[in-house]
């Protein structure tokens, strides 16, 4: 979503002042690091554009042979569900499982980590990962639930 | 008998004192290990009439974790003796009542049942949390190493570590991020 909007006269000015209140609420991408919108003012233009940033996760991404199959096929990694760091990775900040056309994982795998996702999240190892106005504490938790357990991952 | 032999001697029967750590351990997978310790199975001058057994502190039995859904799955049985006596009370709810309970009765009843029983439970001291009497602390000379690992929350990985952690993808380029 690329927003270039130019202005070309100053009688235009309030409708696009307008137009750029708008452009406003759609402003909390710059915090989510994808996009930063910019206002450059040249004499009686204003130029409103956004920028796309290159993703944070670049520079450590593990390197595999193959683009086009599934990263965790090739990598053969052992996975339990206290990996949280692995695991975090495939999951919403609500704590929603990613759907595979964005995690590109192959269907077995995926079924697999959101097994994995849920031990980890009913062990309480993810409560960062959890939705706006939960019990974040697993130690707030109801009844049974507070106790710390494990689950036998094979 | 020489000053070397007699220091042997009080060494070999002196109880040791060991301390071992619940937090995240199976009660029932570690009472066979207390067991050990508790009655000196693992002594070479063990025998069953050689009262040899050690002490051994138990620090977060509070902390204990359970497999599964066992929680709420496991009950634990009690009689009064008088008809409609008998109540059921399952693992949470007895933990919440006293935290050192469940651990307590899983070492108890690894026990060899017989007139010892009560005398080298006397041996067992456990705590909920990690206050220890200083006196008790002081005699420590061992520590059991724990059966499984402790799982670290995510919470506890600072943000540098979590975002220069392996990724396995990366998000297609049109993704919002939530």
């Amino acid at each position: 979503m690329s927003l270039l909007r130019t202005l070309l006269s100053s009688s235009n000015f309030s409708k696009l002042i307008h137009r750029s209140t708008n452009i406003r609420t759609v402003s909390i991408i710059p915090p989510l690091h994808l996009k930063e919108i910019k206002e450059i003012k040249e004499g009686n233009d204003i130029v409103i554009s956004g920028h796309s940033f290159e993703s944070a996760r670049v520079p450590y991404l593990v390197k595999t042979s193959c683009d086009d199959s599934c990263p965790l096929c090739q990598l053969n990694l052992d996975i339990k569900h206290t990996d949280v760091l692995i695991l975090s990775q495939f999951v919403r900040s609500d704590g929603c499982m990613l759907p595979r056309r964005i995690t590109k994982l192959c269907l077995k795998q995926q079924k697999k980590m959101s097994t994995l996702v849920t031990m980890a999240q009913k062990a309480g190892l993810m409560p960062s990962l959890n939705p706006e106005k939960s019990k974040k504490d697993p130690k707030k938790r109801f009844g049974w639930k507070k106790h710390n357990k494990y689950f036998y991952d094979a | 008998m020489a000053v070397l032999k007699r220091v042997q001697q009080w060494a070999t029967f002196a109880r040791i004192w060991h301390i071992y750590d619940a937090a995240w351990q199976n009660p029932f997978e570690s009472a066979g290990v207390l067991k050990k310790y508790l009655t000196g199975l693992y002594k070479p001058i063990y025998h069953p009439m050689n009262d040899c057994g050690d002490h051994i502190v138990v620090i977060n039995s509070a902390e204990i974790a359970l497999p599964g859904d066992e929680w709420k799955k496991r009950v634990y049985f009690h009689h009064t003796g008088y008809p409609g006596g008998a109540t059921w009370t399952l693992a949470w709810e007895l933990h919440e009542k006293d935290p050192t309970m469940i651990l307590k009765k899983a070492v108890y009843s690894s026990l060899d049942k017989n007139l010892q029983r009560r005398y080298t439970m006397q041996r067992l001291h456990i705590f909920p949390d990690a206050n220890v009497p200083s006196d008790m602390l002081k005699s420590i000379s061992n520590q059991i190493k724990q059966l499984r690992l402790v799982p670290k929350r995510l919470d506890t990985y600072s943000e540098e570590e979590i975002k220069s952690f392996p990724k396995i993808y990366d998000y297609p380029k049109p993704y919002i991020l939530k």
